[in-house]
């Protein structure tokens, strides 16, 4: 349990439109350190390993859990919450980027508005008369349609599966995987799925499902381990099925 | 709100993807199935091959509706589709990722190989009747020049990698594979499949150089 | 007169609910948050929700549910309240599970409930192990919803700076800086609503708290007139991973498996743990409770903890730490039983927990106290309906809800009540801004423009002051230090002397707060600066806990004062002689010490008065024993 130098490069940006850079750190470790306690300890002291006093590493965390979503960033290039991310499994020097895709606000910190929009765009609720009790509940659920569901609704919108995403980015307009899944998840729910062919066919639009490329990454990086690729497969049969009943009727 | 019929993006998505089975992919095996009969010979192929083709009734027709028009649709918003592709190989480094970026990448190879391939064959036969009369000796001659044979052989596989891949694509993209273990099995089975095609298509090849 | 408006700030399970009910109402709702709405911390909360559902064959009740609320509380918090929540509780979980909210299923595909901490039914839903995750994404589905139909308007990465307040002293509006850009802007309202959760960074790193759990915003409210009460409870955690960032909650189910805590016998004993002898290792929880051993209730269970390695110098390596050990038992069972909650401390520490010994330290987890709330008793001895009332702050037109209030815990909160409080109180908080809103008559004359621009530009100045500040001093490090005075010092046990030094550390620490220098910092999404503001603040909250537990001299839920504590006479029963003396004792105490603490915030520090609690359906006739 040696106390050993931690290498650290940070790509940073000071501002949503000015050029980024790479700045260098090496800070004395501890064997137990993740990558955010590493930039709470980076703050307190931020030198570069050329001596220069700089401004501390922007980013964003908060429960440091892994279950709020804030925290997610390019870790030696692949999309992860850094609170998850323990140094010591690492290698070094340990890289540090922006989440790509959204745009950058300054250095790892990223609007990731998008994802709200996406969720807003699919209609991702359940519509209810009122935040009142009726009492009665929702219909019951099966103990094995739950266990299916439940997976989705672990769905933290850190935005890693859109990071890693081929086909989504400033480029284009698809909605990535996230607010996918939760149309996946909202079409399972018994009166949710009263609305299942609005929300069907808001990802029939431009940007919707079928943009998808198939290249499944997004299911690889997912570090809820959330089964986007099987959503995006039953979606596409609720899709094929609505068109049908678009071109055919009922509807 | 926009339906499926209304905003027409879901349903070209859904066309491309149903063309490049039927008829491109449908069509591709059975281009390489009859070519798979050079092995027989020149007069094998040439009449009961080539000539018996020509033979059909409304055959422009069917070239034209059935092969022709669909090919160039399911090209054409192939090219649409793949620029929007921003692919990281190194940094993804599965399988599906570096499958995804191929099967654009061959899309656009085999648009070239196909100007090429249709352009020796089909269309160099309306003003050059000695190709349309022996096709046999027109491709033993070609593909008796090596880079030919090369171009020939990376075209036919792009092809039949192309087919393969895109069929277990549209499996999960219809819906027929969701599981994780559909999809794995599924895409076991286009392994297989393309493996056999790619086979029949390279029989067919190396039978004009007998 | 246009249509009223309301602020809610913080986007918690609080503060949505009160959001949607208002918005529910007609009102157009500006719900502003310090980030995206989502990522708020009742997304920590794992175990669930307690509500009585009775089907599980136990025959419970809700009554039974009040009365474990309010000796859990040791009879600290007001009684109507609690009533009408638990009350209400079987109906908020209808409503949850309307929402879609992914609750755990029986065989039958009915809401499963299971059992929770010092309580004896089945009364807790669950949603897997992420029950606050799953409550607080039903509510923001629904927020969304009413977003996109343009009835709630969202300002995320806003944090709050001060109330706008008009001549009459009524909360008028907001001032909130834009924690990109720092710009600073008044928003103006009709109702305040303050939803904006507990205050568990006094302690950090020793805190299951969010970093954003600072309190600043309550503490901003206090500052200008709000009332905070009961600031000196806190309830800490026994076992919590321990980390350089934070310390994360370990389930008590490790220890109700066959876990074992210990430390070795010897002081700074660094042999790995697997190679000291069965004799060397002290199992100081079954050695002090040969009864209960490895499950004694959690403050018992800190309090041993913390005497051991403060008292007694048996932390591990001399620290603050403690082995939980469960490399005794079956791998195969633990991982059956106990698998998800493993992989948490896989994930975090690196070390398997089958193999190696977890370390563990108590970790300040919920702050029952906040900020004063009031409430309006009904005939049926719960609170009132739509009174304008619940929920009110002193301030009026100022409300608050959430961990940010003080209302359902008394001085100790049970197991799963909390995602019940946040979301109840934040639904009767709207409900009652609602009922406020509707008892405007006629039209108020607007608040003084000159007013507005002058709380502006004061916050302007102190953003000003800290941009220009020069010294030698790194905010990161004062809180560190701040976390380790009121760990040490106001944390698990307490005793005046202490109390008393941590006060004047307080001041000191403020005075080092003077001398922060950020350089020639670039002021785009400066979070340095931002830390710095809530910090002062902070620091000022700190204060109200610390004088709060100077003040009351006894002990009482997870306050602990060891100097005044009154323990029942060993071996006696009630009827006897010595129990009987005891129990005139205790009610003595009562008389004195069972009120609730306010504090008023004064340019020389708080002032603490206390108020009588509303008793008036379980009065408190026999002490708790757990015997």
């Amino acid at each position: 349990m040696t106390e050993q130098s931690i290498h650290l490069r940070v790509r940073r940006q000071d501002r949503p439109d000015s050029p980024s850079y790479w700045q260098e750190f090496k800070l004395p470790g501890h064997p137990d350190h993740n990558v955010v306690s590493l930039l709470m300890a980076l703050r307190e002291h931020p030198v570069t390993t050329t001596g220069e006093r700089v401004d501390p590493v922007v980013w964003d965390h908060n429960c440091m859990e892994e279950v709020c979503g804030s925290c997610a960033m390019l870790i030696n290039g692949v999309p992860r919450p850094s609170c998850s991310a323990l140094v010591a499994s690492l290698t070094q020097p340990i890289r540090l980027e922006p989440l790509p895709k959204f745009p950058v606000v300054r250095d790892l910190l990223v609007d990731r508005t998008r994802i709200d929009e996406g969720l807003k765009q699919v209609k991702a609720w359940v519509r209810i008369d009122g935040l009142w009790d009726i009492h009665e509940g929702a219909p019951r659920i099966g103990p094995n349609e739950w266990a299916a569901n439940y997976l989705y609704s672990r769905c933290m919108s850190c935005g890693c599966c859109m990071a890693a995403c081929p086909q989504f980015g400033p480029h284009s307009d698809f909605l990535g995987p996230a607010p996918l899944a939760q149309v996946r998840l909202m079409n399972a729910h018994p009166t949710g799925r009263y609305d299942a062919r609005e929300r069907l066919h808001a990802i029939m639009g431009d940007g919707g499902l079928s943009d998808c490329g198939q290249a499944q990454n997004c299911v690889r990086v997912c570090p809820k381990e959330i089964p986007l690729t099987t959503a995006i497969g039953e979606l596409g049969r609720q899709t094929t099925v609505q068109m049908f009943k678009d071109l055919f009727g009922p509807s | 709100m926009s339906t499926s019929i209304d905003n027409p993006h879901f349903l070209l998505r859904r066309v491309h993807s149903l063309l490049g089975l039927i008829p491109v992919g449908a069509f591709l095996i059975f281009h390489l199935w009859e070519n798979s009969q050079s092995r027989l010979g020149a007069e094998h192929y040439n009449e009961q091959v080539v000539a018996a083709l020509k033979g059909m009734n409304y055959l422009p027709l069917l070239e034209i509706f059935v092969i022709a028009l669909p090919l160039l649709f399911h090209a054409g918003y192939g090219l649409v589709i793949s620029a929007q592709m921003r692919s990281e190989l190194l940094r993804y480094r599965y399988p599906r990722n570096h499958l995804y970026w191929m099967q654009r990448i061959s899309g656009i190879g085999i648009l070239f190989f196909l100007l090429l391939h249709v352009g020796m064959t089909r269309i160099q036969g309306f003003w050059d009747p000695a190709v349309a009369e022996d096709l046999y000796t027109h491709m033993q001659a070609l593909l008796s020049q090596p880079w030919l044979l090369g171009v020939y052989v990376v075209g036919l596989l792009l092809s039949v990698f192309h087919f393969a891949n895109g069929l277990s694509s549209m499996a999960i993209a219809w819906g027929v594979t969701t599981s994780v273990r559909a999809q794995r099995l599924f895409g076991g089975f286009c392994v297989l499949f393309g493996l056999l095609l790619a086979a029949l298509g390279l029989h067919g090849l190396m039978g004009f150089l007998r | 007169m246009s249509q009223p408006s309301v602020i809610v700030v913080g986007g918690g399970l609080g503060g949505l609910w009160a959001t949607v009910r208002i918005a529910d109402a007609g009102f157009t709702v500006t719900l502003l948050s310090l980030f995206e709405v989502k990522r708020s911390h009742s997304v920590c909360a794992q175990g669930g929700v307690n509500a009585v559902l009775d089907t599980k064959g136990q025959h419970d009740s809700v009554r039974q549910h009040i009365i474990d609320t309010i000796k859990g509380g040791e009879y600290l918090a007001n009684q109507p309240p609690v009533k009408s929540m638990c009350e209400d509780a079987p109906g908020l979980i209808r409503t949850f599970e309307r929402m879609g909210v992914t609750f755990s299923r029986t065989p039958e595909g009915l809401l499963d409930q299971r059992l929770f901490g010092g309580v004896k039914n089945k009364r807790t839903c669950f949603a897997g192990a992420s029950t606050g995750q799953q409550l607080l994404y039903g509510v923001d589905q629904q927020v969304r919803r009413l977003e996109s139909e343009g009835r709630v308007i969202k300002h995320e990465w806003w944090e709050f700076l001060s109330l706008l307040r008009d001549e009459a002293g009524v909360c008028r509006g907001i001032v909130a800086m834009d924690l990109r850009s720092l710009e600073v802007r008044a928003f103006m309202a009709d109702a305040v609503v303050m939803a904006t959760g507990g205050m568990g960074q006094l302690y950090a790193p020793k805190t299951t708290t969010s970093t954003n759990s600072t309190g600043a915003a309550a503490s901003r409210c206090y500052q200008q007139g709000a009332w905070l009460a009961n600031a000196e409870f806190f309830q800490f955690h026994p076992t919590a991973m321990i980390g350089h960032d934070k310390t994360r909650l370990m389930s008590e189910a490790a220890r109700g498996e066959g876990g074992r805590i210990w430390v070795p016998r010897t002081p700074g004993d660094r042999r790995p743990p697997r190679t000291i002898p069965e004799v060397e290792r002290f199992y100081f929880l079954e050695e002090f409770f040969p009864t209960y051993g490895n499950t004694v209730a959690r403050d018992e269970a800190a309090r041993a903890i913390w005497t051991v390695t403060q008292e007694m110098g048996l932390g591990l390596g001399g620290g603050d730490r403690v082995y939980l050990d469960l490399t005794h038992l079956d791998q195969a069972f633990i991982s059956t039983r106990l698998g998800a909650i493993l992989e948490i401390y896989r994930k975090f520490a690196g070390v398997d927990p089958v193999t190696e010994p977890m370390e563990i330290f108590p970790a300040a987890h919920y702050g029952m106290g906040g900020l004063w709330v009031d409430f309006e008793r009904a005939a049926d001895g719960g609170i009132a309906n739509g009174s304008v009332r619940n929920h009110a702050t002193n301030i009026p037109g100022l409300y608050a809800c959430g961990e940010c209030d003080y209302a359902y815990h008394g001085a100790n909160r049970l197991g799963a009540n909390s995602l019940l409080s946040a979301s109840y109180s934040g639904r009767v908080a709207g409900e009652s801004v609602v009922s406020y809103l509707k008892g405007f008559a006629g039209t108020r004359p607007g608040v003084r423009e000159d007013l507005i621009a002058d709380e502006v530009a004061r916050q302007q100045g102190l953003n000003r002051a800290i941009q220009e500040g020069q010294g030698s001093e790194c905010p990161y490090r004062i809180h560190q230090d701040l976390g380790a005075l009121m760990t040490a010092k106001v944390g698990v046990v307490r005793a005046n002397p202490q109390l008393e030094s941590a006060l004047s550390e307080l001041r000191q620490l403020a005075e080092r707060l003077d001398r922060v220098d950020f350089g020639a910092a670039n002021p785009w999404a400066h979070q340095g600066l931002v830390f710095a503001r809530q910090l002062r603040d902070m620091i000022t909250l700190a204060k109200v806990v610390a004088q709060g537990a100077l003040a009351r001299d006894e002990c009482r839920g997870a306050h602990y004062k060891p100097a005044f504590a009154l323990p029942i006479p060993a071996g006696t029963f009630p009827g006897d002689p010595a129990f009987e003396a005891y129990r005139a004792r205790w009610q003595e105490n009562n008389h004195q010490w069972l009120k609730t603490t306010i504090a008023e915030h004064h340019d020389d520090g708080p002032r603490i008065h206390y108020q009588e609690v509303d008793l008036s359906l379980f009065p408190p006739t026999d002490p708790r024993d757990y015997r």
